[in-house]
């Protein structure tokens, strides 16, 4: 009786635990079927579906897909503010890359330290507030306060606002201090609309005085933006942008193939081929302001004679590394700068040369012992290469591509992977070469780079690379504001650093850009700023 | 009860200082630099001496212990930092990204019952029989295939030939398909095998024989007296899947692009944002204790010969 009487309890009990699981579910599926619909999708489906456009006939809508998903819209700590349209920069880089006006209409060096810009009297925030030369001092104050980078770039001593005149004194000369002006964190932003609603609620929504205004911000998800009405240029011909970011470049890739997308970044190379079936998708491939390339180790031995790396350098198969491994999107290197931009080296790049290797080896002392393996004084020469674990698939590849060229001619590489060589060369000593990778004129300019990457402390320097004959050339640098003079000497430069040989320079990557033939008045960047324009359109 | 809720409050807080401690050894032990992230965004600006600053001004060239001190302080005092990448703070990115992972933990759930619960019956019902057989197949399946290949076959076969779903992102249910089944038939598995051992086990008691020997309906056996019984193991192992769930799924968010904590902790990890990444997991800590405080609630009220010893299993 009592077992019954416990066995009723427990039934009930159970039942009541399955009537509040079946409730619990039922209210989970009302809950997500409940859930707004995202007005993207649609949109995204209707132009999957071919219409191109929205229902209503003046709105235009573009999706866009990126690789790097980000946390914050803060303008100065990051480049998707610039890159969606919603912030500009006092001077911006044209197709040729170079400084052009934007929020200044001109510009000019008073003395080394002393640089004048005058704003355009016509601009407003997207708060409606005036952008003059006092809210621009704000705007660099607070990215100075909050950017550390920023500051490093812009090295000002102090700002001074006087009506549409703003001012900068730097702490050093500074000639480059205009290309420093369009990188995106010198973005130009309204402090006063952040005082009024908070950093946090901000930094999820910035106001800056570009064409397109942030309506919603799902970090990591997406970007949704509006047309601003107001805008001070021409009027952004689309109604609609919504950025997405996935990091999987298959699912980006798919996205696109859908159709869900009109415009995806950094498509996989093996994906073209079946893209290029489809008549409404367009692919293009943009010669990149990256740079991959190995680094010699300045305290190997087996590395330090000039000889030897001259060696190496003939063994880098760069025509099979763009055409095996890169399917063709990347230019052979001939120096850090790609030879599109005023200042690259224009010389072809170095083919593979086994015989070169082996005579320049053999001018050293090494002879073929009896393994075949190439040796000097009874020591085979046998290097360690550092190489990338991850994100770009071909960095890994390329160390195996030297691999094979050196053994074929009696060169033994050992390859360590590793997933920042930067940190591993920095606190090792025990390698001969690495793989490095870095973009090297972001801002149109190579002095930046110059100065990272060859003079001791640099930041891209971790193995503190010295060579005497650059020094008065980056000092002239250093010093000189003209344009076309810089470029020489940048070209100059790069001849004393071929010389000297601290680097083999492998390939520029290409940016992979999949368009929607339905967008029009649209071209990807090789610096990748300007994504989000006025000038975009859908057909 | 008092002294029970001390007791699990104590082993909560041993636990999680056990793991705060892991987790920042294992940080500060792994090759990688936040100051990298801050030297890309200056695009090498950034001179050497300049990022010791960085160090120094951030507190990472301090010893461990003193870093681990603070950190500890601070949250104590529920501050839980800012993120070195965003300057934000870390529970409003926690908390900002907690609600589309409970969104496709709930997801995943359905799922996971619709595909487990049937074919878990099926194969107790028909054992040794072809359903036992498609449903072992089906549990084989879904244990060896990895999350990351199915998500791209779902969306090929969804998204891209059929055009029915979105491929990625968030905020509706058809967004919510593609990662909650990816998510869901991954982890059924294990349910379908608990779900069917535990039938085929409680079949063979003698209560089930005798309700059998008394004309009571198959239907009637299973639902009302086996699977209760046969719910305990299952109700046991949720809590480790459940306190997995909320922790966020790594690969499949960030396949789809959910906006989820799985999706942000890889993003963390990847720029060694120290702050963002210890308090995901103590966050992850959390939910792992709470659910399994749920699971343990959940098999006392399945099971009154627990609920008779105080909640302690024998």
């Amino acid at each position: 009786m009592k077992g019954g009487s416990d066995y009723n309890m427990f039934g009930k009990r159970y039942h009541k635990t399955v009537s509040v699981s079946w409730i619990v579910l039922v209210f989970v599926l009302i809950m997500t079927g409940c859930m707004p619909d995202d007005k993207r999708a649609n949109q995204t489906q209707s132009s999957a579906a071919g219409t191109g456009q929205d229902e209503s006939s003046d709105s235009k809508a573009v999706t866009i897909i990126h690789s790097l998903p980000v946390d914050t819209l803060d303008p100065h700590l990051g480049w998707i503010a610039l890159r969606a349209g919603v912030t500009e920069t006092l001077l911006r880089l044209d197709d040729n890359m170079q400084v052009t006006p934007w929020l200044a209409s001109k510009w000019e060096a008073k003395d080394p330290v002393t640089w004048v810009f005058t704003l355009r009297d016509n601009i407003s925030f997207q708060d409606g507030t005036k952008l003059d030369a006092a809210a621009a001092k704000a705007s660099f104050e607070r990215g100075i306060a909050d950017s550390k980078a920023l500051a490093a770039s812009l090295k000002i001593a102090s700002i001074e606002a006087n009506g549409q005149e703003l001012t900068f004194t730097t702490k050093e000369p500074h000639p480059a201090f205009p290309n420093e002006l369009v990188h995106p964190t010198a973005s130009i932003i309204s402090v006063a609309a952040e005082e009024a609603m908070s950093k946090e609620a901000f930094n999820q929504s910035p106001v800056g005085t570009g064409p397109f205004k942030v309506t919603a911000f799902v970090p990591g998800k997406e970007i949704t933006l509006v047309r601003h009405d107001s805008y001070w240029d021409e009027l952004a011909k689309l109604t609609d942008v919504t950025i997405q970011f996935n990091a999987d470049a298959n699912v980006r890739t798919l996205a696109y193939q859908s159709k869900q997308a009109d415009i995806v970044y950094h498509l996989a190379p093996e994906s073209l081929e079946r893209i290029e079936k489809d008549e409404e998708l367009t692919v293009q491939s943009v010669t990149s302001l990256r740079t991959h390339y190995f680094t010699y180790n300045p305290a190997s031995t087996n590395v330090a004679d000039l000889r030897v790396r001259q060696a190496l350098d003939k063994l880098i198969d760069r025509e099979a590394i763009v055409k095996e491994i890169m399917l063709g999107h990347a230019m052979p290197a001939n120096g850090p700068f790609n030879a599109t931009l005023p200042f690259g080296n224009k010389d072809a790049a170095q083919m593979l040369d086994q015989a070169g290797t082996l005579k320049l080896l053999e001018s050293v002392g090494y002879t073929k012992g009896a393994t075949g393996k190439l040796e000097k004084d009874g020591k085979p020469l046998v290097l360690k290469l550092i190489a990338f674990s991850g994100i770009n698939p071909e960095l890994p590849l390329i160390p195996l591509l030297l691999q094979s060229e050196a053994a074929k001619v009696g060169i033994t590489i050992e390859i360590v992977s590793v997933e920042y060589p930067g940190e591993y060369i920095k606190n090792h000593t025990d390698w001969d070469l690495s793989t490095a990778s870095y973009l090297t004129s972001p801002r149109g300019d190579g002095g930046s780079f110059l100065h990272s990457a060859y003079v001791p402390g640099g930041a891209y320097n971790p193995t503190n690379i010295h060579i005497n004959n650059l020094e008065p050339i980056l000092k002239e640098l250093n010093k000189t504001g003209d344009v076309a003079k810089r470029h020489a000497l940048t070209r100059h430069a790069v001849e004393v650093i071929q010389e000297a040989m601290p680097h083999s320079y492998i390939v520029h990557p290409n940016i992979l850009v999949g368009i929607h033939q339905r967008v029009s008045n649209w071209k990807p960047g090789a610096e990748e700023f300007y994504i989000v324009t006025n000038k975009m359109d859908v057909k | 009860m008092l002294t029970q809720w001390l007791t699990r409050f104590v082993q909560l807080v041993i636990v999680l200082l056990f793991l705060s401690v892991v987790t920042f050894v294992l940080l500060k032990l792994a090759p990688g630099d936040p100051v990298l992230a801050i030297i890309r965004a200056s695009d090498g600006a950034l001179s050497q001496a300049d990022q010791e600053v960085v160090r120094e001004s951030l507190g990472l060239s301090r010893p461990l212990y003193e870093q681990y001190g603070s950190w500890l302080l601070h949250v104590v005092q529920l501050d839980w930092g800012q993120s070195l990448t965003s300057n934000r703070e870390v529970w409003d990115i926690l908390i900002e990204r907690l609600p589309a992972t409970v969104y496709l933990a709930l997801g995943a759930i359905v799922v996971l019952i619709v595909i487990a619960f049937p074919l878990g019956v099926l194969a107790a019902t028909y054992h040794n029989k072809a359903p036992d057989a498609l449903s072992r197949m089906i549990a084989l399946l879904g244990a060896s295939v990895p999350s990351f290949w199915l998500g791209l076959i779902l969306i090929y076969v969804f998204a891209y030939q059929l055009n029915w779903l979105p491929t990625l992102g968030s905020g509706s249910l058809r967004h919510l398909v593609l990662p909650s089944l990816t998510l869901g038939f991954v982890m059924a598995p294990e349910y379908i095998r608990l779900l069917r051992a535990g039938l085929l086990e409680t079949f063979s008691h003698d209560y089930i024989k005798a309700a059998r020997a008394r004309g009571i309906s198959e239907w009637r056996i299973m639902f009302r007296h086996a699977i209760r019984a046969a719910l305990l193991p299952i109700v046991a192992v949720s809590g480790i899947s459940l306190g997995a769930l909320l922790a966020g799924s790594v690969v499949t968010e960030s396949i789809f692009g959910w906006p989820g904590l799985g999706s942000m902790a890889i993003e963390a990890i990847r720029l060694r944002d120290y702050p963002v990444v210890q308090g995901y997991v103590m966050f992850c800590g959390v939910c792992f204790i709470a659910a399994n405080w749920l699971s343990d609630a959940g098999t006392a009220a399945l099971d009154p010969r627990i609920r008779m010893r105080k909640g302690r299993r024998v």
